[in-house]
Formats: structure tokens, sequence, C-alpha cells
């Protein structure tokens, strides 16, 4: 925990503490021959990217995510300190559970596995009308289909109109459409809402 | 009490398919509701807008044989094979057609559920009701009037209450009522939310140089101060290393957003950027048409 502070401490002083450095200072070389020494490996038209993966969390270990994909592919997906992990928020590896779903980016290695950049758990993007409204839960129609929508507090934002997302949930309408970036309960048509997109 | 109940059903069931036949045979929206209703798995899709208009023109004429004096048991009997023959549409189409549209009283689309069946139970019961009708709805009315309408109003209800595609008239509306009273969704009350800051990150001068070196999505962010610190990992000169991002956290300012690579092991910063204070905000970072409610 307290390697977590002095970490977080440190890194917050390199950017912020660096206010003595005049003006548009750059350290370092934002060339593009530099910061694109690694190329892209590029991809086929018509081939699956061999970068992306997608599927059920079957297995863990240490360092180690055995995903069935929705096509009975099994993956092998490596999460190093550089993966970002998202479920709901951005959060660590340890969240991860057997049976979630999850979305990952990253780069095949010759062994097999993908060494991932970005993990997306349980990840959702649902456009839906608003069915009924109850104590920080939405009920979502989903073309016919009822999803019970759970507000988060402190985590869930709303943006109305494209304008900046605010915590405040109030202005969503019974009846209204709008479209919900949430992360699923497995196996359940609930899904907790990271970010709903609203008129108002 | 059955001999006034009867003569009224016809009544209420020719109203009922008149406003049914209204919606096939007139309304400019019944192609696209034939289109989405089992109809068009059942016959065809081209044949699809024929048949639901035949169904509208039985419906039509039915209703005026049932409210046109006299009354005849032939017309219940004709009334209950039409709801019967409803009810075997309604599961053919919840069987071979689940994601099909009722097609029913309205063009909007409405799934069907137990709701549709419910309601043409009603409308059956209501023809064998009409079954023992030896007066007309005419003569029923004018000798009870307020029980007869009183008993009209509320079957009125009943089926309003079995339609789906009404509730937007009247379930919605009650809805919001309650959440208006009630207020059950948080009014914010908590910290900026972490999408208004990536979103003012996205915004930034300092973003549009160096976000073609990131490889990961937000890693972690915490708060020091006026600062919201948010952490990605990037790639520069071949080398792997953490963005830091430095964002106001409680003001718009995204000429302010400031960032460092940092290669963690070591601690040696590679590269740090920050915009001049005196950096014109393009257009585009401006939210348009009205600014941005400040978040609390």
């Amino acid at each position: 925990m307290t390697e977590t502070v002095d970490r977080r401490r440190l890194l917050t002083s390199a950017v912020v503490g660096s206010a003595a450095l005049a003006g548009a200072t750059a350290l370092g070389s934002l060339a593009p021959e530099a910061a694109f020494a690694a190329d892209a490996q590029p991809v086929e038209p018509g081939a699956p990217d061999p970068n992306f993966a997608e599927g059920r969390v079957t297995g863990i270990s240490a360092g180690m995510l055995f995903v069935t994909g929705s096509d009975m592919a099994l993956w092998r997906i490596r999460i190093t300190g550089g993966t970002s992990v998202w479920k709901l928020r951005p959060t660590t590896f340890d969240q991860v559970a057997v049976g979630d779903g999850l979305y990952a980016r990253g780069l095949r290695l010759p062994d097999g596995t993908l060494a991932a950049d970005s993990v997306w758990v349980n990840i959702v993007n649902v456009h839906a009308h608003i069915a009924a409204i109850g104590r920080n839960v939405l009920h979502l129609d989903h073309k016919g289909k009822r999803i019970v929508g759970h507000v988060v507090p402190g985590t869930s934002a709303a943006r109305y109109n494209d304008t900046p997302a605010v915590a405040d949930m109030s202005l969503l309408r019974v009846g209204k459409h709008v479209q919900v970036i949430g992360a699923w309960v497995p196996d359940t048509n609930e899904v907790e809402i990271a970010t709903v997109y609203a008129a108002a | 009490m059955i001999s006034w109940i009867a003569p009224l059903q016809p009544l209420l069931l020719g109203l009922v398919l008149l406003w049914s036949a209204r919606l096939k045979l007139l309304s400019p929206l019944a192609a696209a509701a034939a289109g989405r209703s089992a109809l068009a798995r059942l016959v065809g899709d081209t044949r699809a807008l024929p048949a639901y208009r035949l169904v509208g023109a039985v419906e039509a004429a039915l209703a005026l044989v049932l409210l046109a004096p006299p009354a005849l048991p032939a017309e219940a009997l004709a009334a209950a094979a039409l709801s019967l023959g409803f009810t075997g549409y309604l599961a053919y189409a919840r069987i071979a057609a689940p994601e099909s549209s009722c097609g029913c009283l309205s063009a909007t689309r409405t799934p069907i559920r137990g709701r549709a069946f419910a309601r043409t139970a009603a409308l059956l019961a209501a023809s064998l009701l009409a079954l023992p009708a030896t007066a007309g709805w005419a003569e029923a009315l004018s000798a009870r009037p307020l029980p007869a309408v009183a008993l009209l109003l509320a079957e009125a209800l009943l089926l309003v209450a079995l339609s789906p595609e009404l509730d937007r008239h009247w379930l919605d509306p009650l809805r919001q009522l309650k959440v208006r009273l009630t207020r059950p969704l948080p009014a914010g009350g908590f910290d900026v939310p972490l999408a208004s800051t990536v979103e003012q990150l996205h915004r930034s001068p300092v973003w549009r140089e160096t976000a073609t070196l990131l490889t990961s999505d937000l890693r972690e962010h915490w708060d020091d101060d006026d600062w919201r610190i948010l952490v990605f990992t990037a790639r520069h000169a071949g080398q792997e290393a953490s963005a830091v991002y430095a964002v106001p956290r409680l003001r718009f300012q995204p000429a302010a957003v400031r960032v460092v690579l940092v290669d963690e092991p070591t601690g040696q910063i590679l590269l740090s950027l920050q915009s001049p204070p005196d950096t014109p905000t393009p257009d585009w970072t401006r939210p348009t048409p009205a600014p941005a409610p400040a978040p609390a």
C-alpha cells in the first residue's frame, strides 16, 4: 500500500512539479521516427486480427487469463504491468473473475499468447429505452427484452446532449432513448452503468 | 343481470375492431406495421401487406355488422371465431417469429407477450358474453345509461391496460410522475466523474500530440489537489513507459493538461510536455452550442 502511495507521489511530482519548465518544453523527442520505432503489424484484409481476443474467462493463473472465445477459440492472455484492465472502472487484474466476458487487445507473441495492452471486462454497449426508473435502477427495454441497469453511486456518470459527463442522473426520463456503456453482471440480464448517454 | 350486459358487448367489440381496422386500412404506417408483423413470415414478404389489409377489411366488416341492429348470435360467434383466430396467430408469431411485432392496434413496434394473449382472451370472453343478447345495444344503453356506461368504460380500461402499444400514453406518464415525486436517481453529490476528466484530456493540445504513443487504455487514476492524474502505457522510441497526464480536476482548461513519460523501473523521465500558457483553445474544444453545465 505504501509502495503504491510512494509511487503515485513520485509520478504526481514528476508531472505536476515540473512547472518550472517554461512554455512548451519538450524533454525528449516527439519526432515520428522515434515515436514509431516499433511499427505496427499489418493485418491482411479479411483475416482475423491476431492481436484481438474476445470470450469468457475459464481460468486464471499468475498473470495469465485463459479465455474461450465465442467461436470456441482458446486464448491465453498475458497481463503485464503495462496492461490496462477495465471492469466498470479502470481496475486491477485481481478483480477479473472466472466467468467474466472480455475483449482484449495486445500483441500476439510467438508462443501463441496474447500480451495484452488493454482488457475490457464485461463491457457492454446497449441502445435501449428507459421503461421504468427505480431506486438507483434503470429498467431498460432493449428490443422488447428487459435489461436492469444499476446506477453505481460514485462511478456512474451521465452525458446529456454530448456535454461533459456529470454525476447528475436525475434528468433521465421514462420512455426516452439512452445509450449505456456498462459492465455486464455475468449470466444475468443486469448491467452496472458506467456512462449513460441521453438527450435532456 | 346478463340481460343488460350481453347487448352491450357488440358495441365494445365493434369499436375495438374498428380501431384495429383503422390502422390496417387507413394508416400510412400500415405497410411498415405489416412488414414487422409475423404475417411477413407466415405468407411471405410480398403478400404481407395485402393479407394485413384483408384482416383489416374482415375486422371492419364484422365491426359494422356488430354495431348495426339487429343483434344476432351468429355475429357474436363470428367475433369469437375471429378472437380465436387472433390467439392462434399470436401463438404462431410467438413461436415462429418471436422478434416480430404484434401489429394489432398500433404501428408501434410491440413484441408479443402475455398481455397480447390476455387481450385476445378478453375479446373472446366479451364475444361469448354477447351470445345470449336479444336486444340491441342502443336499447340497453337507454334502459340503464349509468351502469351501461360504467361497464363499457371499465371494459375499455381493461383492454387499454392489456395493450402494450398504448403504454406510452398512460403508463409512461404515470412512471414519470412517480420519478418526479420519489426522485430515485442521484442528482450529483459526488466528485467530477472520471469520464468528464477523460473528455477534457481528449480535448487538450497535449493529447493531440501524444495520443499516438499510447498503447493501452486508462490504467489508473488518482486525485492530487487541483489535478487528476491519469496513467496510460505508452511506447516511445521503442521503449515502454508510463504516460502520466495531469488534468485540471475542477475547472475546464484543456490547455493546462501536461504529460510526462516515465520509465517506471528506473524513474527516468523520457519526455515532458505542456502547452504554452497562451495556447488558444481550438474551437472544437468548446462545447457547442451551450457551455457545459459545471460539474458539481
